[in-house]
């Protein structure tokens, strides 16, 4: 289990909202570079090399092909640098593109790191706090699911093992196949009675219901919100004043350099380098402590 | 201290006749360790369900039932919390997804602040061994662990009365006695009163205060489980009891016993009765035929499988070879493989070396399911698998049309089955209604439409009672005598002793021995039968009571 999966569930959440809103909605070659790049270390980080290289074999060829597809579709932008079927294909359509497939990389990669780091627990948990009766029904919802498909399999594979489905006929299998599944529904609803006689032999229903969680906030849970929240401000500071702006047409503008935009860059790569920071100083930590052992 | 006092308790379902309880009286003092028993149908869930008030079924009720629980006198009713009730089936009861959720539930449902839940669940988790699984999904567990996470749950929440319905009917047996010395020890140590309804009552027996003792509706017997052996000799749910005491009943008469002698309920005090009475007759042993060597039907060869590449192998090196018209038996403990090794041999699961042969060909050569028509059949570890139907009628008529196509003579053929069977007068019931027995007996039949020469059992005695084991004995032997052959994989070693041809033992991924039972259980001296534990000393190889007793009497 990764350092950053054992902060409390609101810190990342604020961590997962901190990182995606500069990501998605400023469009800025600085911040979405940083992005990709905290994106990429953190997922290097709580993923094995398997997935990894896996991941790469997805990510790359996508990249690749939004970066493409924008300078053929797009023909805005005062620099052509060739002429394909009649058309140019400019220099800015290029730039376009390929920040745009930086942008939508990082957040899928984003996306896919937070999809480890939230798990059902904590789903639940930040689900509960507002609505307590939907976390118990998520909670139910996610304990049934695989029993629900442990039964499919079961009685699908009696079923072939009686002789129910001939091999050949597509039709045949699919009507036995709706048999299995409506038989499974059935036993779903016979395995909720007794559901609901477990919960209302434990006393679900008395008034007055509390809700325990097994997460804490820590000091280092506050800390690391404040400094995440602090750090998204200033960075939308710069972007709502204006001192972000970067245009891609008609011709490429340069790179804001005023003082509040190197700032608003300083925190943004701050933000996307919490994770890594937890991760590491974990590491660092227990690379420590193990040595006096 | 008396708990609980039942005054005159009937009970009767809606829309049927016969009450499911009947005069029913009983006091269960405090601390008490109280066993009900009876076979499937007497009553005994409708019994603990009116006990545990949020569980009562819809009906006429008539009587009283009334709670001690603070010594401030009898009332009507009791909390939610102080009557805590685990059921049968370890996976249907559990609500939520993860463990640690699974525990603190009922602690919710109390309104109790964060801080006490964490103590009181870390303290629950602790003293069951939870610690370990704590974060895990409650998917993910066994059911021996699912089922002392139900448990656990219900003790969480500081009950005084602990009732259980069945609570290991699920569980293989070493499971089972494990998940039943933790309740003795809650009871020993807690002085939490239990009140437990269970078939298996080899265990249970020996430990339990009081037996209450149910027959269609009645209270038949109520007292200690010495003073029940007597009383209840001619009735048929003597078949359950202990080996110890249907031994010692068979054999009293033949013995000058001291007034007052009370009936042994273990292995130990069986074997102190045994040796002290017939240790004269020490030596003599149970004849056994054994079957002449018939040719082979289902021959496995070095089998080799996993479920996944990167999984280790659950079968390695199998071999085993089945022959015409005998019952073999596989035996083995927990999660060895033994049901991996049945789907594999009946063709569900593919072994990526090694191949299986049935009557001399190769399960790959049986091509368009013809393994499964006239030659194959196999009943999963959960008979309700095996019905889609809303109906038993209807089910065996979808099976029989899918098989054969409709122009058969579908109802006739049902109906000869059906009678041999005996189960004629479960056509028109839901499967989900039928008691553990019934369904294992149309499960039986639904495999028998198919006309199969070989079936595959998969723990058939599970959840059974001690009659309706007997009754499927009869059932497979008869069966048997017609020319089928059987392979069962179980972990009911009584069962086994008293049904198998040739026993196998299952280990490490493969057979490790096979005999047959009266030699391969008599060569085992913990995985065997409580009959022979008891009777070692003095007959090497009797494995079963009717064999003690036959000795004892010298008509073996």
């Amino acid at each position: 289990m990764s350092a950053y999966s054992k902060l409390h569930p609101l810190t990342c959440l604020v961590g997962y909202l901190c990182i995606l809103i500069p990501a998605m909605f400023i469009k800025n070659p600085v911040i979405q570079l940083t992005s990709l790049l905290g994106s990429v270390l953190f997922l290097s980080v709580i993923c094995d090399r398997k997935t990894i290289g896996s991941d790469l074999g997805f990510y790359i060829p996508l990249f690749v092909l939004m970066a493409v597809t924008n300078p053929l579709f797009s023909h805005n932008g005062a620099t052509p640098l060739f002429f394909m079927n009649g058309n140019p294909v400019t220099l800015e359509a290029v730039i376009y593109g390929i920040f745009m497939s930086v942008m939508i990389t990082s957040v899928l990669l984003w996306c896919k790191c937070y999809g480890i780091i939230i798990n059902s627990d904590k789903i639940v948990y930040l689900f509960g706090k507002s609505l307590p009766k939907l976390s118990l029904l998520l909670s139910a919802a996610l304990k049934f699911i695989p029993e629900l498909k442990r039964r499919f399999r079961l009685t699908s594979s009696a079923q072939k093992t009686l002789g129910q489905y001939s091999t050949e006929s597509y039709t045949d299998r699919i009507k036995r196949m709706c048999g299995v599944f409506s038989s499974v529904i059935g036993w779903s609803l016979e395995n909720a009675v007794e559901k609901n006689n477990s919960m209302k032999a434990r006393g679900y229903g008395m008034p007055g219901r509390s809700n325990y969680s097994i997460f804490k906030m820590t000091a280092a849970d506050k800390t690391i919100s404040v400094l995440y929240i602090a750090c998204l401000s200033l960075t939308l500071a710069g972007a709502f004043t204006g001192k972000l702006y970067f245009s891609y047409y008609p011709t490429v503008s340069g790179i804001p350099d005023s003082p509040l935009a190197l700032a608003s860059y300083f925190s943004y790569f701050v933000c996307a380098m919490i994770p890594i920071i937890v991760e590491s100083e974990e590491a660092i930590r227990w690379k420590y402590y193990r040595s006096k052992i | 201290m008396e708990i609980l006092q039942i005054k005159d308790l009937s009970f009767t379902y809606p829309n049927t006749d016969s009450p499911a309880a009947d005069g029913i009286n009983m006091t269960v003092n405090q601390g008490e360790f109280i066993l009900v028993c009876g076979a499937s149908g007497c009553g005994k869930t409708t019994l603990l369900r009116l006990i545990k008030k949020e569980l009562s079924p819809a009906g006429n009720l008539k009587g009283e039932i009334l709670y001690n629980l603070d010594a401030k006198g009898f009332k009507e009713t009791a909390s939610a919390f102080d009557v805590g009730f685990v059921f049968q089936n370890p996976d249907s009861q559990i609500v939520t997804d993860s463990v640690w959720h699974e525990l603190a539930f009922g602690l919710e449902n109390m309104g109790i602040p964060s801080d006490t839940v964490r103590r009181r669940v870390g303290e629950m988790a602790s003293y069951f061994g939870i610690n370990e699984w704590y974060h895990s999904k409650t998917d993910s567990l066994s059911g021996g662990q699912k089922q002392i996470l139900n448990l656990a749950s219900v003790m969480v929440m500081d009950p005084k009365i602990l009732i259980l319905d069945e609570p290991t009917s699920q569980l293989d047996p070493i499971t089972a006695s494990e998940f039943i010395k933790t309740v003795y020890s809650l009871n020993r140590e807690f002085g939490i009163t239990v009140i437990i309804a269970e078939h298996r009552l080899e265990e249970l027996f020996p430990l339990a205060d009081r037996v209450a003792v149910m027959d269609g509706g009645n209270l038949i017997f109520y007292g200690s489980p010495e003073k029940a052996c007597g009383a209840l000799k001619d009735n048929p749910i003597f078949e359950g009891f202990p080996s110890a005491v249907k031994i010692f009943e068979g054999t009293k008469d033949l013995t000058e016993l001291p007034e007052g002698y009370q009936c042994p309920l273990t292995v130990r005090d069986c074997k102190k009765y045994l040796n002290a009475n017939f240790s004269h007759l020490s030596g003599k042993e149970v004849k056994v035929i054994s079957p002449e060597p018939a040719n082979p039907v289902i021959e496995a060869e070095n089998l080799y499988f996993r479920y996944d590449k990167n999984l280790p192998d659950i079968l390695r090196s199998m071999s085993i070879s089945v022959c015409e018209n005998e019952i073999m038996g596989i035996l083995g403990g927990n999660g060895a493989g033994k049901t991996t090794a049945l789907n594999v041999i009946a063709g569900a699961e593919m072994p990526y070396r090694g191949h299986v042969k049935i009557y001399g060909k190769k399960i790959k050569d049986f091509k368009n399911n013809s393994l499964y028509r006239n030659m194959l059949a196999y009943l999963p570890q959960d008979p309700q698998c095996i019905f889609v139907k809303n109906k038993v009628s209807e089910d065996f008529e979808a099976a029989l049309a899918a098989l054969n196509g409709k122009n058969q003579n579908i109802g006739s053929e049902i109906e000869r089955i059906s009678e041999e069977l005996g189960i004629s007068h479960l056509q028109n019931m839901h499967p989900y209604d039928l008691s553990g027995g019934e369904l294992q007996k149309c499960a039986v039949a639904k495999l028998m439409l198919t006309d199969p020469k070989i079936m595959l059992l998969d723990e058939p005695t599970k959840g059974l009672d001690a009659v309706s084991k007997n009754k499927l004995i009869s059932l497979l032997r008869k069966l048997r005598s017609k020319g089928m052959t059987f392979l069962i994989v179980t972990h009911d070693i009584e069962f086994a002793a008293g049904i198998c041809d040739r026993c196998a033992m299952f280990f490490d991924g493969g057979i490790i021995s096979q005999s047959a039972p009266n030699e391969f259980f008599s060569s085992n001296r913990f995985y065997t039968t409580s009959s022979h534990r008891a009777c070692r000393d003095i007959f090497p190889n009797a494995i079963l009571t009717d064999e003690v007793i036959g000795l004892c009497r010298g008509n073996v």
